[in-house]
């Protein structure tokens, strides 16, 4: 062999043992890099970073780490903190509240003054794209006396409203830098944000990338520097094989299936977190058969819904025995619900004159939804109504069950806050704008209750009220309950002080990295 | 035909392809039901505010305008706004579209060989004990679902044994490799099978060709006759074959890029048919349709190349 020759083989060796190693060293490289990201793996998605935009649960998600609001609920107690405003003042009447605002700055180090609050909350208050302005409804106007001080005026007394004022599209939004480029552009890419991060890059459809803000007010937070990826990713089947295979280090909505394998791994934190989500059948009130009570009652007491919990979520939900969550603040514990009895059913049944009727359960693709639809249908197979499951996609189903084009559907809801008002607001009152989320199920005195409820100040009255509302809405069947889900979450050990609040919130700020 | 005058004419069938397209999708689109503010604005949204976000983007006109607007952008080069994430789709598709462009020719390169070696062997005796083994391997291949396979090589190979990634694209060209070679993988093992029975049908059918059996007449080894002869004039279905799946694949990397994660078009096509993205749909279905023009036309060129008895 020549010289030439034999250098030319080591060369080439040379180079492929250098590509090789390159390739190994990228490969290898990769989770030494991930000690500083914190990555979030979830079903739903950001589409919006303008935080009045959209009620959507990735958007939820994704505004309480991007701008901070007036008030905190500590992740811990649950009690309301201050936060962007350092006090408050409620006048005697209950009608004036002067909020005190703390020396703070957005992310691009300009001051956060009582103009932005005001800017902020009357965006959400009157501007005709905003998402969900009820938790404002009380409101009759918000100004800045000074820089430092906001004032807010209600129409009526409003026992929720320092509570609403925490929800997640109350973030507080840069004034002059939204006038500037105009709302669409302020919040296309890189928004000025007021929360414990800001983006650091956002790739719709995939990831959105956050690095903390250094100049959020809560000194000291985000306790990590660490920059946090929410990844989007539809199947659970994937989410769980991102997270064994250490891709991510927290799993949001892991199926009920597959809680007992994540249970047994060892790196793995597997919790079932409080929230205030109910699953509930809608029942469309506005044509036969549900138009008629006896009709309503008789499919409530064809269902078990113990048994339903326990097939569905094997035991990790509990039974629903109102039509509100268990969760929220005056949740009747006592109220004993709707229990099954099938020949109760068959016999009220046979008195609504409704035997027989074709009963149209729209459901969506995921498994929950098909496995309760498909109970449901065996259910009220046995006490005569002829249900038949019409498959749709959530598109479709939004559609179908706002114009009343459907007998029955089973979903989930939730309250963004532990006060009961926006859950009946959204889920009883019939002339509260959502028609009884969709079921138009309506009743005067209900409306009436609703009303009072959030005028009355003294929390035993309200409970009263509250009560009363269930005791109603429960017998009329205005929804079917079902159970009350936990969130349930994994997370990698290596994280530590992180969960989902039931107002659907990462406690990021708090979260620190093991090493 | 001289191949410019080809050429010419397949581009005005790409345009006549595509005024169709553009029309049907948009009316699909249109007539399913789905608001696509009321998924931007989420569950709790008021009556008023869905209303004004459909003024917003026009989407309370009747539909003949606002199919005409959209046209009339489209003929100015504008594909139209993504209504979910304000972005323009084709900066969307721009992004999404080297994923997928990647796995396919990723795919490509897995499927070839294979299907090359595999059909020579079976075709070399056909009815032989290899041939047999080959044929009910790829019925087995064939007949398991890609989905399936997709989260059984993700469970064992990167859950259980983690040799590989589950998720995601990687980066740099070694990360592509690596991030997507169980994708890659799946989608081989379902596509080497339906290449093979192609390409060992040909073979076989040309063994007995008039022009082998001259050559055999002539005095040429069999060996030489394969390799001389045979292949080069039986790869042409198969060729034809592979275009059409290369096409669909760029199209239909929905399953593979779903299961891994992985950000493609795929992955783009889900996600915006369940937001109802009006525009995005559009797009992609447009990138689909030109690509399998493309494809097809790009295969008929190499098929003319390799044998120019073909006619184009």
């Amino acid at each position: 062999m020549g010289i030439l020759r034999k250098a030319r083989t080591l060369a080439l060796n040379a180079a492929l043992y250098g590509a090789v190693s390159v390739a190994f060293t990228s490969i290898v490289a990769a989770p030494a890099l991930a000690a500083e990201v914190i990555r979030i793996v979830s079903p739903y998605q950001t589409t919006t970073l303008d935080p009045m935009r959209s009620a959507a649960a990735g958007n939820i998600e994704t505004y309480g780490q991007l701008y901070a609001r007036l008030l905190l609920r500590n992740p811990v107690s649950g009690a309301l903190e201050p936060a962007l405003a350092e006090s408050w003042d409620v006048s005697a009447d209950g009608l004036t509240y002067t909020f005190h605002l703390r020396d703070a700055q957005f992310s691009d180090g300009s001051p956060i003054t009582a103009a932005d609050v005001a800017f902020s909350l009357d965006r959400i208050r009157s501007d005709k794209q905003s998402a969900y302005p009820a938790p404002l409804g009380a409101v009759e106007s918000t100004t800045a006396a000074d820089p430092k001080t906001v004032v807010i005026k209600l129409k009526s007394a409003f026992a929720p409203f320092l509570g609403n004022l925490e929800i997640w599209n109350m973030g507080i939004v840069s004034k002059s830098d939204v006038e500037k480029q105009g709302a669409e552009k302020a919040f296309s890419t890189a928004p000025v944000t007021s929360g414990p991060y800001a983006v650091k890059e956002w790739k719709p459809n995939e990831k959105l990338v956050l690095q903390p803000n250094a100049h959020y007010w809560r000194k000291g937070y985000p306790k990590s520097d660490a920059t946090v990826e929410l990844r989007e990713i539809a199947s659970p089947e994937t989410r769980a094989a991102m997270l064994k295979a250490g891709e991510v280090d927290v799993m949001r909505e892991v199926p009920w299936s597959q809680i007992d394998g994540l249970k047994t791994m060892e790196n793995i934190d597997m919790r079932l977190e409080p929230s205030t989500t109910i699953y509930m059948t809608l029942l469309n009130e506005k044509r036969e058969p549900f138009s008629n009570m006896k009709a309503r009652q008789a499919a409530a007491y064809a269902i078990d819904n113990k048994a339903m919990t326990k097939a569905i979520t094997r035991g990790y939900a509990e039974p629903a025995n109102t039509t509100l969550p268990g969760a929220v603040d005056f949740h009747d514990k006592d109220n004993p619900g709707i229990p099954v009895d099938t020949a109760k059913a068959k016999q009220l049944l046979a008195e609504s004159g409704m035997e027989g009727r074709e009963v149209k359960i729209l459901a969506t693709a995921g498994a929950t939804e098909q496995q309760m639809a498909l109970l449901l249908q065996a259910q009220w197979q046995a006490i005569g109504l002829k249900p038949v499951i019409v498959n749709v996609d959530s598109g479709a189903w939004w559609d179908a069950t706002g114009k009343g084009d459907y007998d029955a559907a089973a979903n989930w809801w939730y309250n963004e806050t532990p006060d009961p008002d926006l859950a009946v607001r959204w889920a009883l009152c019939g002339t509260c704008g959502s028609n009884s989320y969709n079921t138009f199920y309506s009743n005067a005195k209900v409306d009436e209750l609703v009303e009072q409820g959030t005028k009355e100040a003294d929390p035993v009255k309200r409970a009263g009220i509250y009560k009363e509302i269930q005791k109603i809405t429960t017998e009329e069947v205005s929804q079917i309950p079902l159970y009350y889900a936990p969130n349930a979450v994994a997370y990698s050990k290596r994280l530590s002080g992180i969960k989902l609040t039931p107002s659907l919130q990462w406690t990021l700020e708090d979260t620190t990295i093991s090493k | 035909m001289n191949l410019l005058s080809l050429i010419a004419q397949r581009l005005l069938q790409l345009v006549g392809v595509l005024v169709g397209i553009t029309i049907v999708t948009f009316l699909l689109l249109h007539m399913a039901p789905g608001d696509p503010a009321r998924l931007l604005a989420g569950d709790r949204a008021s009556a008023e505010t869905i209303a004004a976000i459909r003024t917003q983007y026009g989407l309370d006109l009747p539909l003949w305008r606002q199919f005409l607007t959209y046209f009339l952008n489209l003929l100015g080069g504008d594909i139209g706004q993504s209504l979910r994430f304000q972005k323009p789709v084709s900066e969307l598709i721009g992004r999404f579209m080297w994923p997928t462009l990647f796995l396919t020719g990723y795919v490509v390169c897995l499927a070839v060989p294979p299907t090359v070696a595999l059909a020579i062997a079976s075709a070399r005796r056909p009815g032989g004990a290899a041939d047999q083994a080959i044929r009910v391997i790829g019925i087995a291949g064939l007949t398991i679902p890609v989905f399936w396979l997709a989260i059984m090589m993700s469970r064992f190979f990167g859950v259980s044994l983690g040799w590989f990634p589950v998720s995601g694209y990687g980066e740099g060209f070694t990360g592509h490799l690596y991030h997507l070679f169980l994708p890659a993988v799946s989608t081989s093992i379902w596509l080497v099978p339906v290449l093979t029975q192609s390409l060992r049908a040909a073979l076989i059918e040309k063994t007995t060709a008039d022009f082998a059996t001259a050559a055999r007449a002539q005095g040429a080894s069999e060996r030489e006759i394969f390799w001389r002869t045979i292949l080069p004039n039986a790869v042409l279905p198969t060729l034809n074959l592979l275009g059409v799946m290369v096409a669909f694949m760029i199209g239909g990397a929905i399953i593979v890029e779903t299961v891994y994660a992985v950000p493609g078009l795929g992955s783009l096509m889900i996600s915006a048919l369940l937001g109802r993205d009006y525009y995005v749909v559009q797009g992609l279905t447009l990138i689909f349709a030109a690509a399998t023009v493309l494809v097809t036309l790009t295969v008929d060129l190499l098929t003319a190349f390799i044998d120019p008895r073909v006619r184009l």
